[in-house]
C-alpha cells in the first residue's frame, strides 16, 4: 500500500478535510432571510476541496517521489521547537529558548557543548536586550 | 514629643479607612482590542488622565488580550483570580458575547465589577440628499418597502442592530442590516449611497455633518447631546424605544479582598469627578455613565436580560 | 488653495529643523518596526500616542506617518534574507526575494526593494497631492459588489502563482479560505470551526500563519541537511550587492505597476497592502516575458509588490484626509491621533488645515528620500547577516518568529498555532504544495465572503448586482482575463507546435 505516492495520501487527507467541512456546515443556515448564511461559503469550498483532492488522488498514479532522507532530522527539530514552546509556557522565554537553542546547536549541528551553551546564552541575552529593554515588548 | 506623633501615626495607620490596600507595583490594565482599538485607546486615555490628576501612586500598563469579542480578555482576568494589581476595561461586547458564543465562558458576574464609566450615545443618520427629513419619514418609507431599505452597521449583536431590532418591533417596519467590520467601511457605504441609513457615534459623524454630507434624524440617548441640540431623541421623535447605550467600564479579577475592590472603586469614583475626565467626556461626546460597583452589578443583570430577549426576538441563537 | 502654493507652504513647514528631525525619527523607527516580524505600525503608533501629545501636531503627524511608510521599507529586509515576513504585506516579497537571496543576489533584491519603494512611495504622495479629493469620491462608489470583483481578481492570481501543479495550488488556496473562515461569523454570530476553543473565536491571525508556514517551514526544511556550514550564499562582488543596470531595466514595468496598483488599492477603504502586493505581483507575472520563472528569483517579483505596499500608504491616506474615513488599522490610529490633538478629520479637514496637510505631503517626499539614503547603503550591511553560520541563524529565526507572534497576540495558544503551521509549512514544502496560494486564500477569503454576503444582502438575493455595476463588472472581467492569459499562451504554443509538425 505504501507504494502509493505521497500525493495520494495528501489528497486523501484533503478529501477528509473537505468532508469534515461540508458536514460541519450542515448544522448551519445555508440561506437565511437576510442573505446567505454561515454555511454558504464553506459548503462550496468544501465541495471544491473534495473534488480537487479526489482529482489529485486519481492523478497521483504518476506522482513524483519525495526525498524522505532528511525528514527525520526536520521532524526532530520540529519536536524540539514544540517542546521548547511548552517549556516556555512553564518557565518563561529565557529558559525555554536557551534550552531550544542549545538543542539545535548541539544536537542538530553537532557543535561542542561549550560553544552550544555560549550560543544559547548569547541568543537569550540578545533577545532580552533588544526586545524587553530597548523596545519594551513583553516576552512569553 | 516625636514619639507621641509617631505613635499616633502608627495608630492611625492601624485604624486606617477601608482601603488599607495601596498598589505597590505597576497596575496591569487588560483590554480586549489590539493596540489602537477602541478599548485600548480609552485605557490609555484613562491612564494619562489618572497620571495627570495624580490619582495613582504607580504606573498603569495596558495589556492587550485580543480575541473572541472580549472572551479572551475576560478569561484572562478570571484566571488571575486574587491578583490585586490587575483590572480590565470592558465594553458592551463582553456582556453579549457570552450570550451568543458557547466558547465565551466568562461573564461579568464571574468577575468583580468595579465601576461603569461611559455611556456612548449614537446618532441615526442618512445621506444628506436622502428624502428623509425625520426618523418618521424613514420608518414610513421602510413600511412601504419592507426589507428593501438598508442599514450598515457592525455585527448582528452590536448596538447598531439592537437599535434596529427595537425600532422594528415598535413600529412594525422592516429593513435590512448589512454588517461591515470597520467603521470606515460603514460610513463609506452610507456616503456612497449603497445603504440608506446607519447608526453611528457622534465623534464619527461630526465632521461629515459639518461638511454637509450627512443628516441626523434622531439621537439614541436619553437627553440631547451638547453638539446636537436640534436633533430629537428617540423618545422625543415619538418612538417608545429605550436608548440603548454602548457601555464601557472597569472590572477586576474574582476573589480579591474587599479593600482592593474599595480602592479601585474609590479611584474610579475620583476619576469620574475630575475635571480632566469631564473634559475628556465632552471632547469625545461620551455621556457620563458613572456607576459604582453595586449599581454596575445591577445594570449588568438588567442589560443581559434585555439583550437576551432582543437577540431571541431577532432570531439569533442564544446559548445562555 | 492650489497645488503649487500649497506645496510651497508645505515645504516651508516640513523643512523646519525640528520637523525634519521628527521625520527622521519616524522613518528610522518605522524601518526597525518593519524589520521586526509581528511588530507593526499600528502597535508602535499606539504606544507613542501619549508622547505625541507633548509635540506640536505637525511634527507628530510627520513622525507617525514616517513610521507608517518607513515600516514598509523595513518589512522587505527579513522577507528577503530570512523568508520571515516582517509585515503582512511583505509576504509576497518572500516569494521571489528569498529565492534571490538563495541565489546569492540578496543585495540586489534588497536594493531593488528600496528603490521600488522609493519610486512608489513618491508616486503615492504625488497621487495624494494631485488627485485626492476626486479619487475619494470615486472610492465611495466602490462597495461590496466591487470588492467582490477585486477579491475575485486577487484569487485569480492563484492561477498565476500555481507553478507546477494547478490542482495543488487550488487546494492550498481552499485550505487558506477555510482557515480564514475560522471564527465567529459576524453576520449571524455562529461560531465556525472553533472546535470549542475560545481562542479561535476571532479566527487565526494572519501573522501566525504567515510566519509559521514561511519562516518555520523554511527553517525545518533546511534542518534536513546535516552539515550545512552557511545558511545562504553571501553575495560576492558589487554586482550582487546592489542591483545592476540590467535589473533596473527589467523592473521598469514593475515600478509603474507597483506604484499605480498600490495607490489605487490603498484608496479603497478596507482593502489592504497585502491585497495590493498580491495583485501587483500577479499583474507583473501576467504581463512578464519571463512569467514561468516567477517564484524562482525574478527581480521584478520583488519590485512590484514592494512598490505596491509603499504606494498603498499614500493611497490609504486619501480617504483618511479627504473624508475622515480610516481604511486600515494604521490609518484608524492616525485618525485617533488627529482627534487627540484636537483636529477633526473629515471632508473639511484639508481646507481648514492646509499647513498640516501640505506639511505632511512635503514631509513624505522628504521621508522617502531619507529612507532611500538610509536603506541603500545598509543593504550590503544587511546582506552580511547571511554570513552567520546556520546553527546561529536558525535559532535566531525561530526566536524572532516566536517573539514576533507573541507581540501581536500575547497568547501562548497562538504560539502553539505557530508550531502547528510551521509543521504544515514543512509538509507542504515536502509534498510540493505551493504556499503562496494558501496565504492568498487566507487573506482574501474572509474579505471575499463578506463582500459576497453584503452584496447579496444589498440586492436582496439577486446575483446580478455583482455584474450589473460597471466597476464590479470591470473587476470580474479583468479577473477572467488574468485566468485566460496563460490559457491563451498555452493555446498559442500548442498551435505553433501543431504547425511545426505539419511542416
Amino acid at each position: 500500500m505504501f507504494r502509493r505516492s505521497p500525493d495520494f495520501w495528501s489528497g486523501l487527507a484533503l478529501v477528509l478535510l473537505g468532508v469534515y467541512i461540508v458536514t460541519a456546515t450542515s448544522g448551519w443556515d445555508y440561506l437565511s432571510p437576510e442573505g446567505p448564511g454561515p454555511a454558504f461559503f464553506p459548503r462550496w469550498y468544501g465541495i471544491a476541496m473534495i473534488v480537487l483532492a479526489a482529482a489529485l488522488m486519481v492523478g497521483s498514479a504518476k506522482g513524483a517521489t519525495v526525498e524522505w532522507r532528511g525528514t527525520g532530522r526536520a521532524l526532530g527539530a520540529w519536536a524540539a521547537i514544540a517542546a521548547g514552546l511548552l517549556l516556555m509556557k512553564l518557565v518563561g522565554f529565557a529558559l525555554g529558548f536557551a534550552v531550544l537553542t542549545y538543542f539545535i546547536v548541539a544536537v542538530m549541528y553537532r557543535r561542542p557543548p561549550l560553544q552550544s551553551a555560549l550560543m544559547a546564552g548569547g541568543m537569550v541575552a540578545t533577545f532580552y536586550l533588544i526586545f524587553t529593554l530597548a523596545l519594551g515588548v513583553p516576552l512569553p | 514629643m516625636r514619639i507621641v506623633v509617631m505613635a499616633l501615626a502608627v495608630a492611625m495607620a492601624g485604624a486606617a479607612p477601608a482601603h488599607a490596600f495601596k498598589p505597590t507595583r505597576t497596575v496591569e490594565v487588560v483590554v480586549h482590542t489590539g493596540p489602537g482599538g477602541g478599548s485600548d485607546l480609552l485605557a490609555r486615555a484613562v491612564a494619562t488622565i489618572i497620571e495627570k490628576e495624580k490619582l495613582l501612586p504607580v504606573r498603569m500598563q495596558v495589556v492587550n488580550k485580543t480575541g473572541g469579542g472580549g472572551a479572551v480578555a475576560a478569561a484572562y482576568l478570571a484566571e488571575k483570580a486574587g491578583e490585586q494589581h490587575t483590572i480590565g476595561f470592558f465594553t458592551g461586547v463582553w456582556l453579549t458575547s457570552p450570550l451568543t458564543s458557547a466558547e465565551a465562558k466568562v461573564t461579568l458576574r464571574d468577575l468583580t465589577p468595579v465601576a461603569r464609566l461611559v455611556l456612548e450615545p449614537a446618532l441615526i443618520a442618512v445621506k444628506a440628499d436622502a428624502p428623509y427629513k425625520t426618523l418618521g419619514d424613514f420608518i414610513a418609507a421602510a413600511k412601504q418597502q419592507p426589507g428593501q431599505l438598508k442599514q450598515s452597521g457592525g455585527s448582528v449583536t452590536s448596538r447598531d442592530n439592537v437599535v434596529r431590532q427595537l425600532l422594528q418591533k415598535a413600529t412594525g417596519a422592516r429593513w435590512a442590516f448589512i454588517s461591515f467590520p470597520g467603521g470606515g467601511e460603514r460610513i463609506a457605504a452610507l456616503l456612497g449611497g449603497h445603504v440608506n441609513m446607519m447608526v453611528l457615534e457622534p465623534a464619527e459623524a461630526g465632521e461629515h455633518i459639518r461638511a454637509g454630507n450627512m443628516r441626523v434624524l434622531a439621537q439614541v440617548s436619553d437627553q440631547r447631546l451638547a453638539g446636537f441640540r436640534e436633533v430629537p431623541t428617540l423618545k422625543e421623535a415619538g418612538f417608545d424605544v429605550p436608548a440603548v447605550p454602548q457601555v464601557r467600564g472597569v472590572v477586576a479579577p474574582p476573589g480579591i479582598p474587599a479593600e482592593n475592590v474599595a480602592y479601585w472603586e474609590d479611584l474610579f469614583g475620583r476619576l469620574a469627578r475630575s475635571a480632566s475626565w469631564r473634559k475628556f467626556l465632552a471632547d469625545n461626546q461620551f455621556e457620563d455613565g458613572y456607576q459604582d460597583a453595586a449599581e454596575l452589578a445591577k445594570f449588568y443583570d438588567e442589560f443581559t436580560a434585555r439583550m437576551r430577549a432582543i437577540l431571541q426576538e431577532a432570531g439569533i441563537k442564544t446559548v445562555r | 488653495m492650489d497645488i503649487a502654493s500649497g506645496l510651497l507652504q508645505g515645504f516651508a513647514v516640513a523643512l523646519q529643523p525640528t520637523n525634519v528631525l521628527w521625520c527622521f525619527v519616524g522613518v528610522f523607527l518605522g524601518t526597525i518596526v518593519g524589520i521586526m516580524p509581528g511588530l507593526g505600525p499600528p502597535a508602535t503608533i499606539a504606544m507613542l500616542l501619549p508622547l505625541t501629545a507633548l509635540m506640536n501636531p505637525a511634527g507628530a503627524m510627520i513622525m507617525l506617518a514616517g513610521i507608517y511608510y518607513g515600516a514598509k521599507y523595513g518589512g522587505s529586509t527579513t522577507s528577503i534574507l530570512l523568508n520571515v515576513p516582517g509585515e503582512s504585506a511583505s509576504v509576497v516579497t518572500c516569494l521571489d526575494g528569498y529565492q534571490l537571496a538563495r541565489k546569492g543576489r540578496a543585495g540586489a533584491a534588497l536594493g531593488i526593494a528600496a528603490i521600488a519603494s522609493f519610486i512608489a512611495g513618491t508616486v503615492g504622495v504625488l497621487g495624494l497631492m494631485l488627485v485626492a479629493p476626486p479619487l475619494a469620491r470615486l472610492a465611495l462608489a466602490f462597495s461590496s459588489p466591487e470588492y467582490f470583483g477585486l477579491m475575485a481578481l486577487g484569487l485569480a492570481m492563484v492561477v498565476l502563482l500555481a507553478g507546477r501543479s494547478l490542482v495543488k495550488a487550488l487546494l492550498a488556496m481552499l485550505v487558506g479560505l477555510w482557515i480564514a473562515g475560522i471564527g465567529t461569523d459576524p453576520f449571524s454570530t455562529t461560531s465556525r470551526f472553533t472546535f470549542g476553543r475560545m481562542e479561535l473565536l476571532s479566527g487565526i491571525d494572519f501573522v501566525v500563519v504567515a510566519i509559521g508556514v514561511f519562516a518555520l517551514g523554511e527553517v525545518l526544511a533546511n534542518m534536513e541537511a546535516r552539515d550545512e556550514p552557511k545558511a545562504l550564499p553571501v553575495p560576492k562582488g558589487l554586482r550582487n550587492l546592489l542591483p545592476t543596470a540590467q535589473d533596473l531595466r527589467d523592473c521598469r514595468f514593475a515600478f509603474v505597476n507597483g506604484s499605480v496598483i498600490g495607490f489605487l488599492i490603498g484608496v479603497l477603504p478596507g482593502a489592504g497592502s497585502t491585497i495590493a502586493s498580491f495583485i501587483s505581483y500577479g499583474v507583473e507575472k501576467a504581463f512578464s516575458r519571463r512569467r514561468d520563472q516567477f517564484g524562482t528569483g525574478v527581480i521584478e517579483g520583488v519590485a512590484a509588490p514592494e512598490g505596491a505596499n509603499n504606494s498603498e500608504t499614500g493611497g490609504a491616506l486619501v480617504p483618511l484626509l479627504t473624508l475622515g474615513i480610516p481604511g486600515s488599522g494604521t490609518t484608524a490610529i492616525l485618525l485617533a491621533a488627529l482627534v487627540l490633538w484636537g483636529f477633526k478629520p473629515g471632508p473639511l479637514f484639508i481646507a481648514e488645515n492646509p499647513q498640516l496637510f501640505w506639511g505632511l505631503v512635503a514631509s513624505m517626499y522628504i521621508g522617502n528620500v531619507i529612507l532611500l539614503i538610509l536603506n541603500l547603503p545598509l543593504v550590503p550591511l544587511f546582506a552580511q547577516v547571511l554570513r552567520a553560520p546556520a546553527y546561529a541563524l536558525y535559532p535566531a529565526i525561530i526566536g524572532l518568529s516566536i517573539v514576533g507572534v507573541y507581540t501581536v497576540s500575547g497568547s501562548l495558544f497562538d504560539l502553539a498555532l505557530l508550531a502547528a503551521f510551521g509543521l504544515l509549512g514543512y509538509v507542504m514544502r515536502k509534498l510540493d504544495y505551493p504556499s503562496a496560494p494558501l496565504i492568498l486564500g487566507l487573506v482574501l477569503g474572509g474579505a471575499m465572503e463578506r463582500a459576497l454576503r453584503q452584496s447579496l444582502m444589498m440586492s436582496e438575493g439577486s446575483l446580478s448586482i455583482l455584474v450589473s455595476r460597471p466597476l464590479a463588472a470591470a473587476m470580474l472581467s479583468f479577473a477572467l482575463l488574468i485566468l485566460l492569459i496563460p490559457l491563451v499562451a498555452r493555446l498559442n504554443a500548442w498551435r505553433l507546435r501543431v504547425m511545426e509538425e505539419e511542416k
